[in-house]
């Protein structure tokens, strides 16, 4: 009888012990996937803003301006370009890299495609949906926004209520080729010393000097795809109508051809389009500082 | 002494060789936890080898199969076989089945030898393993657990005893022991993720007429094993609560069903096991009365304080286990009344198990005549939610998310929207922007316009009608997606739901 008794009461400890040694194993787990730390904005994540002065540009391409227009490219049945005023913005010299990217989900408030960071850190950042592109901005902004290092001009503007998001299609067109119209960046002709294009491969941002290029702004053409906050529709551009695609199965327009891509895709007036979620070795995205509301 | 420690070692060697398998070998995770598995298992035998020297040679023997274990495994695997065919995840997983059976031998086997016991080889541990993996599995990189999980099932079963009836046997239901004991775990650590556990229960009902297929896989059960009482009256208690509920409040307890498959299936195989439950008719029958209260109680309170409802009928069996000595001494107590003499429920007809079975498929019949089982729940339609929400229903705000969350999870982007919606207008959820932003976003990669319009300005808050794609999924009634079903067909069904901008929509179309 005390035999029994005590082999039941070691099986007891026996069992409370594997019981928890279980509780603590799964505790050690939950607490590893639960810890999330916000940590500050790293130096490296923030942008080099360039600005783009208030003013017009003309946008869009026809046949009569550039003969390797594409139709949706053509502002109007009577016109191939039309005229667009803009605000003051500032754009990101270079596109966002992968080593800014994974800053970001370091910092754990998104979940990211893991082949987003697996290019070399000074790569475009690519493997990034529309709304990964937007998350990124949203973070980018509350970071900087959080920061006690800022230029006091930017300070400035994001006290004024400026904010980080992705450019619209118009202020990046504007940005790519100027007031004064050019087809590349840099100018009328194609030059694949100034852009990485029909290539094999993306390129470290800002590889591809380009002095000439309008607002000194790298990589505007090639490298990868960038998005922009604005919905593939039909010119002429019209960027009150946007509550107007509410019932669309809308695709999103990414602008400036990729590394692939011949020269006819990399000029400041191709435009294509992608479904948002779409996350594509060839598409990234650069950022923008910007006063308009959406 | 070779020779009886074949058995132990042809098991380990079953289970290494499973990782030859592609989808255990290609996976370095899985591959780790068997061969971590298999490394466990043969030092103890090595343990035991050297122990023999001294001792001798441990004993094997190989009994008469029992019906109780081959019958409940065939039972099982009709269900698996059911349940695969309409989720094919359940037969891809075959292979990791397979592999905690051969180590559940293995290591019952050295346990038995360890504690100097004589072994029977038979089908033991197969109904355990099968009760045990329909309601729980950890994911792939989590495998190793899913050992734990079998050997605190036979720990359980080996050392956790009592006398009964002047022999010595197991307190717990081992496979519901397990069970629980992981769930409390796992619901104490906020590891619910580690598990397929949602899935399981949400993906079990997918098949058409799963409550048929269960009840008529559990009538074999039931014949061989006098078990209905078990089943019988928890079933109607559940029913019966959850219709009173319903009357009361207005809305459905179980949000779109009145007993949950993946409950339903618990009634039929996880608190079924004959040993572990009461000796008499009638203490089977408290016994199922005590479970379905528990697995009541258990889904409120774990909703209330946010936790994964699925939980319910896996966490009271092991107390319920506990509770049998009373429950028959109850019985005993009250047997002797002349009040159960006159209802029969002493007498021959009170033990016949046909009756009961009888009994039990009239109360089924009735449960499914009044939309308890198979078909479409007044609970599956979203619209019914909405407006119980803002009828100010019980309960109904907090489902109409949870559903929405679950609805959000198959990339219904409508659902995801009005998610994030909720997150932006903090009425029915505290406002939180940040979590908004993630299901707008969810919900734009679908290409729901509305949401990616939100994401560009988020206090916008836009709305919009489902599309044809989350029809499709809102509409499955617990089943699949609707994924081959022609519009016309898919609006109807939408009006039937509520929805009525399809009812407009189908009448345009007129």
């Amino acid at each position: 009888m005390s035999v029994s008794r005590g082999r039941s009461r070691r099986s007891h400890v026996v069992v409370t012990c594997a019981l928890l040694a279980a509780s603590v194993w799964l505790a050690s787990v939950s607490g590893a996937s639960s810890a999330r730390s916000v940590a500050d904005l790293p130096p490296e994540a923030i942008p080099e803003f360039v600005e783009v002065p208030a003013g017009p540009f003309l946008m869009g391409a026809g046949p009569a301006t550039d003969p390797d227009a594409f139709d949706n490219e053509r502002w109007s049945p009577t016109a191939a370009q039309g005229t667009v005023d803009l605000p003051t913005f500032y754009m990101a010299r270079h596109e966002v890299t992968v080593a800014q990217f994974a800053a970001f989900a370091k910092a754990g408030t998104w979940r990211v495609d893991p082949r987003a960071l697996a290019a070399p850190p000074d790569h475009p950042v690519a493997f990034v949906s529309w709304p990964d592109a937007l998350a990124y901005g949203r973070w980018l902004d509350a970071g900087l926004k959080r920061s006690s290092s800022l230029p006091a001009w930017l300070r400035a503007r994001l006290d004024e209520g400026w904010r980080v998001t992705l450019p619209t299609e118009a202020e990046w067109e504007k940005a790519a080729r100027g007031a004064d119209g050019r087809r590349f960046p840099w100018g009328h002709d194609p030059d694949p010393a100034r852009a990485n294009y029909q290539r094999a491969g993306t390129a470290p941002v800002g590889q591809f000097a380009c002095p000439a290029c309008a607002f000194g702004l790298a990589d505007m053409s090639g490298n990868v795809w960038e998005w922009t906050a604005s919905p593939y529709q039909p010119y002429p551009y019209d960027p009150d109508n946007l509550r107007a695609t509410i019932d669309d199965d809308a695709l999103w327009v990414m602008r400036g051809g990729h590394f692939g891509d011949p020269a006819r895709l990399v000029r400041t007036t191709t435009r294509g389009g992608a479904d948002p979620g779409a996350r594509r070795a060839f598409i990234g995205f650069r950022v923008v500082l910007t006063g308009r509301r959406f | 002494m070779g020779g009886a420690f074949l058995a132990p070692l042809a098991f380990t060697a079953g289970l290494l060789a499973l990782t030859l398998v592609p989808r255990i070998g290609d996976h370095p995770a899985l591959r780790w936890s068997f061969w971590g598995a298999a490394a466990v298992l043969l030092a103890w035998q090595a343990a035991l080898a050297v122990r023999s020297r001294r001792e001798g040679v441990p004993v094997l023997h190989l009994p008469t199969p029992r019906p109780q274990h081959y019958v409940q495994a065939l039972c099982q695997i009709g269900i698996y076989a059911y349940w695969g065919w309409h989720w094919p995840p359940v037969y891809d997983f075959m292979p990791l089945l397979a592999g905690q059976l051969l180590f559940a031998f293995a290591f019952d086997l050295l346990l038995a030898w360890s504690r100097r016991e004589p072994y029977q080889l038979g089908f033991g541990p197969f109904p355990i393993i099968l009760s045990t993996n329909l309601f729980l599995w950890f994911t792939d990189d989590w495998f190793s657990l899913q050992f734990l999980l079998v050997a605190v099932g036979f720990l359980g079963k080996a050392f956790v005893r009592w006398e009964r009836d002047g022999r010595r046997v197991h307190i717990f239901n081992p496979s519901a022991f397990t069970l629980a004991i992981f769930s409390v775990a796992l619901l104490l650590t906020d590891s619910t993720h580690l598990t397929w556990g949602q899935e399981i229960a949400t993906t079990f009902g997918a098949g058409p007429n799963i409550y048929l297929v269960v009840f008529t896989v559990g009538l074999v059960v039931m014949y061989f094993f006098s078990i209905t009482p078990v089943t019988a009256s928890a079933a109607a208690t559940l029913f019966g609560a959850s219709a009173l509920y319903g009357a009361v409040t207005g809305v459905p307890y179980f949000i779109d069903s009145e007993i949950p498959a993946a409950v339903f299936l618990g009634l039929h195989l996880l608190v079924t096991d004959p040993s572990t439950s009461p000796r008499t008719p009638l203490g089977r029958g408290l016994f199922g009365v005590l479970y379905g209260l528990s697995v009541f109680a258990l889904y409120a309170v774990l909703g209330a304080i946010g936790l994964p409802t699925f939980y319910d009928k896996l966490m009271a069996v092991p107390l319920l286990n506990l509770a049998v000595p009373g429950i028959d001494r109850l019985v005993r107590a009250i047997g002797e009344r002349p009040v159960l003499e006159r209802l029969g429920l002493t007498g021959p007809l009170g033990r016949l198990n046909p009756a009961h079975m009888a009994v039990w498929i009239v109360l089924f019949a009735a449960m499914a005549a009044r939309g308890g089982a198979d078909g479409m729940h007044r609970g599956d339609a979203l619209p019914f939610w909405e407006q119980a929400c803002s009828d100010e229903r019980p309960q109904a705000c907090e489902r109409l998310i949870r559903l929405e969350v679950s609805y959000c999870g198959d990339n219904a982007g409508w659902a995801c929207n009005e998610l994030g919606r909720h997150y932006v207008e903090g009425r029915l959820v505290p406002a939180d922007l940040d979590l908004a932003f993630v299901y707008f976003s969810r919900a734009c990669e679908t290409r729901f316009q509305p949401a990616c319009l939100n994401l560009l300005e988020p206090s916008a808050a836009l709305g919009g009608d489902p599309r044809a794609l989350d029809l499709r999924l809102l509409l499955r009634e617990g089943g699949h997606n609707l994924l081959d079903m022609p519009e016309p067909d898919l609006y109807a069904r939408a009006c039937r739901h509520g929805w009525s901008f399809a009812c407009d929509r189908q009448a345009a179309s007129r």
